[in-house]
């Protein structure tokens, strides 16, 4: 009897969860995408895709549980300023700044250093007027470098 | 942190149930349970933004997603899924979508708003040939390949090479 009714209990208590989130969702029908977050769709996620993965057998980097890493090490902060999708991007020094923050907290915030300092606009438009002609070797170095101080 | 909150739900539910059982009937609440199970399935239907999701809901719709003059074919360059035996926003049988693609946005007539629009390839077979669409609205030179319809997006895909036909698929709002 009393499995019957723990059973028939975890029945209700995840209809009600189902019929909550379905509630909470419903209400969400319409809404404006938040700003920074199409500045992403529209500038970065065609690659990145929408939940940060990327597209690792093409090329193309993967952000979530990892861009973060890249805070940790000597050149890793300029790096994700200056490769060529954010230094060359149409999005303004504020914009920018604001989507890389975003992105950071997004999809990365396990890796994100315990003293992480959001990126301004005037360190953003600093950067962003030495993009990298080569990306590949300034990314292996970081990489190296984080292997190094065994962050990964 | 789900699993936590399942669980306190999991004992609120079985409090309710046992007080539940002390004052009504089993068979009032099996009609009880079976309203439950029909509105979850009702709630599935409803048009729901999923911020997530591949495809999102328009706010409202006019128009014939098989013409080239939709509103969401506005920075189109190919032939409509819609005429090759899929849809506006899915692929046709036997063909693979490109994730890595453009993203634009195009102004929905019927409410005015500006909606992101995401420019998938469908990868796999041969060109389709039908309902060819180009109106590239926003359209780049490759140089800036971010916007650039020119650009064989099937290169981008699981599937690779060759393409078949393009979608439009709305993906959030650009208010």
């Amino acid at each position: 009897m009393t499995s019957t009714l723990r059973s028939t209990s975890r029945v209700v208590g995840r209809t009600v969860a189902v019929l909550l989130c379905g509630w909470l969702l419903h209400r969400e029908a319409g809404a404006a995408t938040p700003s920074v977050q199409a500045a992403y769709m529209l500038g970065c996620q065609g690659c990145h895709l929408e939940d940060g993965r990327g597209f690792p057998q093409r090329g193309v980097p993967a952000l979530n549980g990892f861009v973060g890493n890249f805070l940790k090490v000597p050149g890793g902060r300029e790096y994700l300023v200056q490769v060529p999708g954010a230094a060359q991007s149409e999005l303004s020094d504020e914009r920018l700044a604001e989507v890389l923050n975003w992105m950071l907290r997004t999809f990365s915030p396990a890796q994100l250093p315990a003293d992480f300092r959001p990126y301004s606009a005037p360190e953003v438009g600093r950067l962003r007027k030495s993009p990298l002609a080569e990306v590949a070797p300034v990314r292996g170095e970081l990489l190296r470098r984080l292997e190094t101080v065994a962050y990964l | 942190m789900i699993r936590k909150w399942l669980h306190t739900l999991d004992r609120w539910a079985e409090k309710a149930t046992r007080k539940d059982a002390r004052v009504h009937s089993r068979r009032a609440f099996l009609s009880g349970l079976g309203a439950s199970v029909v509105g979850v399935g009702a709630v599935t239907l409803l048009p729901v933004f999923r911020g997530s999701a591949f495809a999102q809901q328009a706010g409202s719709d006019e128009g014939d997603p098989n013409s080239c003059d939709y509103w969401r074919h506005c920075a189109i360059d190919g032939y409509l899924c819609g005429c090759c035996g899929g849809s506006a926003s899915s692929c046709p049988p036997g063909t693979v979508v490109s994730d890595i693609t453009w993203i634009g946005t195009c102004r929905n007539p019927a409410d005015g708003r500006d909606y992101i629009i995401s420019y998938n390839d469908c990868c796999g077979k041969s060109s389709c040939g039908r309902c060819v669409c180009q109106r590239d609205q926003g359209d780049t030179p490759i140089y800036r390949p971010q916007t650039s319809n020119d650009l064989n997006w099937c290169a981008g895909s699981q599937a690779d090479v060759p393409y078949h036909c393009s979608l439009s698929v709305v993906i959030g709002v650009n208010d």
